[in-house]
């Protein structure tokens, strides 16, 4: 019953007109440098942190979360329309989203992403304001070697999302492992693979890649067909789910929440990686896994709902712990000391007001957002009334700006350009180049998470099973393993996906 | 006639502008800054150093009468903010914001863009030491029995801390290794990822500044045992830095300061010493950086020259005795 106390008290914080106004502000610049690819929460937030530095802290601190969760919310919108992806967490709605948009039904896919959006971020609040501590508790109890295992259960998962042979597949992997090693070594800063270069330290830019991979990629494929021309001409009717969408969707972006709120603990990679697995789960539960990438829309549903599910529960370690999980995060932290808030056990003892007050006002964002998306729909579809000759381009050339703002380096550029020219023969030769991009958010996570571990065991490898989280995600693995080894030796994979369900 | 004073006024005001014309360039060279003053800053946007030296930069524009824009090139552990600072046109307009590790420490441990002598110091502007704090039932409780413990232990005590040869690891190494310690290193990216991991206990040892832990500290979560700055730190005087360790010389702070390129006209350097230093000096700064734990300083470009030379002098030592230098 107390806890309704603080709630209303939060509401009557957030209710307050300076708090919904920059609430608002914050929601609708978190929208904008999501919809600009290159751009995300990060620079966003940078680019508004000293304008809060005058503000009330609660008021502050309600406006910067408000464009860490606004991005994920505008991140499809590219995806969707010119398969260039808005930010790293929507390289996966890529997929289906742009298949959708090709079949004249970029309305339902924007729509769909939104209302995934808004289902998974209030979720998470919800989660948020329940569970806060005990899952902050839960959190301290992964280290190195449980996060090891975790990223090799993740990592199996993943390898569900492929749309080519497994050869290739594997392949592509390989390769993304490679690529991930370029670059200072994360544990000793020593170079690596960068050929005496300073441009090569920092390894290759994973936004930048991403963009270049999927959509200067796209734009190369489509010179080949520069004859036939087809302009999708959007109808109101048109613009809105069908039931249909509506009934498939529902599952999906159950799922997505939950897998969402649970990978938004994985340190550094959380928006990305769940959009991946929630990506894999849908494909492996589907009954007609082959239509993935041709336009499902539980495809865009998961995806889009994972990545706003894993706002809530990033916020956790910021607000319980006063430990930054994420880079957007950080500086959320950053504001908060500022303003002279400690984040940590005493928050909410010490700062009601801001505790419960951004709680508060992160359901109001959520249903602002939605409001704020869904008229947005309309004009966003209207873009693909521009010739595609004009529309891929010029989002190309908002992209390369986007990319050379964040860090004024021009190796990123040219990494942007190389990698599309690679992702051209790739798609060329019928290889994926998704399993690639997800070898490398992970590859460098396990490859520090299992160093690690070995150093604090001083070398003693027995140090991976040990500690009850690792058993969980180990045991998990070996489970997994099983079943897709009984269904393959007894031939009937499709009727045992609902058995993976249960894990 | 109204015609003509038309005329003449208009004669006049054609002179009056030519005459303008003529001058002003000239006076325009004469003061400095007549432009935007670029600070780089070698941290990704929202990093510590990124944060207190934008507001350094805000606070500053007063005393120069020019806007500061901040500009993040973070990459290569802060050397490629470096290099563009140090292969800028040497005329005031270009500084670097930077911290330790791209000039004391990492010029030891592998090859940087930059020579020692290719930027110049012109003021330091804040700092703050690190502190090692170990979880309350802890075998010890000061640093005084910390250090016995660790020789008791010879490399069986883990601490978590930023990267090899990152400012954790030297400026731990350079207390331990001058008294026969001897600790386990287990390196994170961040402070919060140490963090993290020492509630977790997957470490024995937080190695970090303070702004992170402050919260599990009042709580009696954890117990600092040492700083690592020659003096102890005013947000806990309690516990013991360096010189109570009897090495007032092998105290590190982390800190922050202006560079400008070499060659960069004395005249300009002091006006650019006078606007940062003065605003590091400001109340309001002093206050913002107590909040984030850290002490505004202000100092001279000649104080902050002797700071390099010596921290640049004893981190070449603490590196050769750890087997890191380059080859």
């Amino acid at each position: 019953m107390e806890t309704i106390d603080f709630v209303m008290q939060g509401f009557a914080v957030a209710l307050r007109p300076e708090n919904l106004l920059f609430g608002f502000v914050g929601c609708l610049w978190g929208t904008i440098v999501g919809v600009i690819p290159g751009l995300g929460p990060l620079t966003g937030l940078t680019l508004l942190l000293p304008l809060t530095f005058k503000l009330d802290p609660t008021t502050a601190i309600i406006m910067l979360s408000g464009i860490f969760y606004g991005a994920m919310y505008g991140g499809s919108t590219t995806s969707i329309l010119v398969r260039i992806p808005g930010e790293a967490a929507s390289i996966i709605t890529c997929m289906d989203g742009y298949a959708m948009a090709r079949d004249g039904r970029a309305g339902p896919a924007l729509m769909i992403a939104a209302i995934g959006s808004f289902v998974g971020g209030t979720a998470s609040v919800i989660g948020l304001m329940l569970f806060a501590p005990p899952l902050a508790d839960l959190m301290l109890q992964v280290g190195p070697s449980a996060e090891f295992g975790l990223m090799l259960l993740a990592l199996l998962i993943l390898s569900f999302v492929s749309q080519g042979s497994p050869v290739k597949t594997a392949v592509m992997v390989l390769i993304g492992l490679a690529i991930a090693t370029i670059g200072l070594d994360p544990l000793t800063a020593y170079p690596r693979f960068t050929f005496g270069s300073v441009r090569l330290a920092d390894g290759i830019n994973f936004v930048a890649m991403a963009l270049g991979l999927f959509g200067v990629s796209e734009i190369l494929l489509n010179l080949e067909e520069i004859t036939k021309v087809h302009v999708i001409r959007p109808t109101l009717r048109s613009l809105t789910p069908r039931w249909k969408d509506l009934k498939d969707s529902a599952p999906a972006i159950g799922r997505g929440t939950v897998i969402g709120f649970v990978f938004g603990f994985i340190p550094g990679i959380s928006h990305v990686v769940s959009t991946f697995v929630s990506y894999a789960v849908e494909k492996r539960l589907s009954n007609e896994p082959e239509k993935f990438g041709t336009g499902k829309i539980e495809g865009v549903a998961g995806p889009e709902t994972a990545n706003n599910a894993t706002t809530g529960s990033a916020m956790i370690p910021l607000l319980v712990l006063g430990i930054p999980a994420i880079p957007a995060t950080s500086i959320l932290l950053s504001a908060l000391l500022i303003h002279g808030v400690q984040p940590g056990p005493q928050i909410v003892r010490d700062h009601p007001d801001v505790f419960w007050g951004l709680i508060a006002s992160m359901y109001i964002g959520n249903i602002m957002l939605l409001i704020l998306n869904l008229p947005l729909v309309g004009l966003f579809v209207n873009l693909l009334r521009v010739p595609y000759a004009y529309l891929a381009p010029g989002v190309l050339l908002v992209s390369v700006v986007g990319i050379y703002s964040v860090n004024a380096n021009t190796t990123e550029i040219a990494i942007m350009a190389v990698f599309g020219v690679i992702g051209y023969v790739l798609r060329k030769a019928s290889f994926d180049p998704a399993p690639l991009l997800l070898a490398i958010v992970l590859g460098d996570r396990m490859e520090i998470s299992l160093r690690r571990a070995l150093m604090i065991s001083d070398g003693d490898w027995w140090i991976l099973v040990q500690g009850a989280m690792s058993k969980i995600f180990l045991g998990a693995l070996l489970l997994l393993l099983v079943l897709q080894g009984s269904t393959w030796l007894l031939g009937f994979r499709r009727k045992n996906a609902a058995e993976i369900d249960k894990i | 006639m109204i015609n003509l004073l038309n005329r003449r006024t208009a004669l006049h005001a054609a002179l009056a502008l030519g005459i303008a014309t003529l001058i002003l360039p000239a006076s325009a060279q004469e003061k400095f800054p007549s432009r935007p003053v670029e600070l780089v800053v070698p941290t990704p946007a929202g990093g510590g150093t990124d944060i207190t030296m934008r507001l350094l930069a805000e606070i500053a524009e007063t005393g120069l009468g020019q806007k500061v824009v901040v500009i993040n090139k973070p990459g290569g552990a802060g050397t490629v903010g470096v290099a563009a600072v140090t292969e800028a046109k040497p005329d005031g307009y270009m500084l670097g914001a930077v911290y330790n590790a791209p000039l004391t420490m990492l010029p030891h441990i592998q090859a940087v863009p930059y020579a020692s002598d290719a930027y110049i110091p012109v003021s330091l502007s804040n700092s703050a030491p690190l502190v090692f704090c170990a979880k309350p039932d802890y075998p010890a409780k000061d640093a005084k029995e910390f250090i016995e413990h660790l020789k008791k232990n010879p490399g069986k005590v883990t601490y978590g801390g930023d990267g090899v040869g990152g400012t954790v690891h030297l400026s731990g190494e350079r207390i331990f290794s001058v008294l026969g310690a001897k600790a386990r290193l287990i390196p994170f990216q961040s402070a919060g990822e140490t963090l993290q991991n020492f509630l977790g206990g997957h470490v024995e040892i937080y190695g970090g500044s303070f702004p992170p832990i402050l919260a599990h500290l009042r709580e009696g979560r954890m117990k600092c045992l040492l700083v690592t700055s020659a003096d102890r730190h005013f947000i806990a005087p309690d516990v013991m830095g360096t010189k109570d360790l009897g090495l007032p010389n092998a105290g590190t702070t982390v800190w922050a300061g202006l560079i400008a390129p070499k060659g960069t006209p004395a005249d300009r350097i002091a006006i650019l010493e006078k606007a940062f230093g003065d605003a590091a000096r400001t109340p309001r700064y002093k206050e913002a950086m107590e909040k984030l734990g850290t002490r505004a300083e202000g100092s001279s470009a000649a104080d902050f020259r002797k700071l390099l030379d010596q921290e640049s002098a004893a981190m070449k030592e603490v590196v050769a005795a750890l087997g890191l230098q380059r080859k």
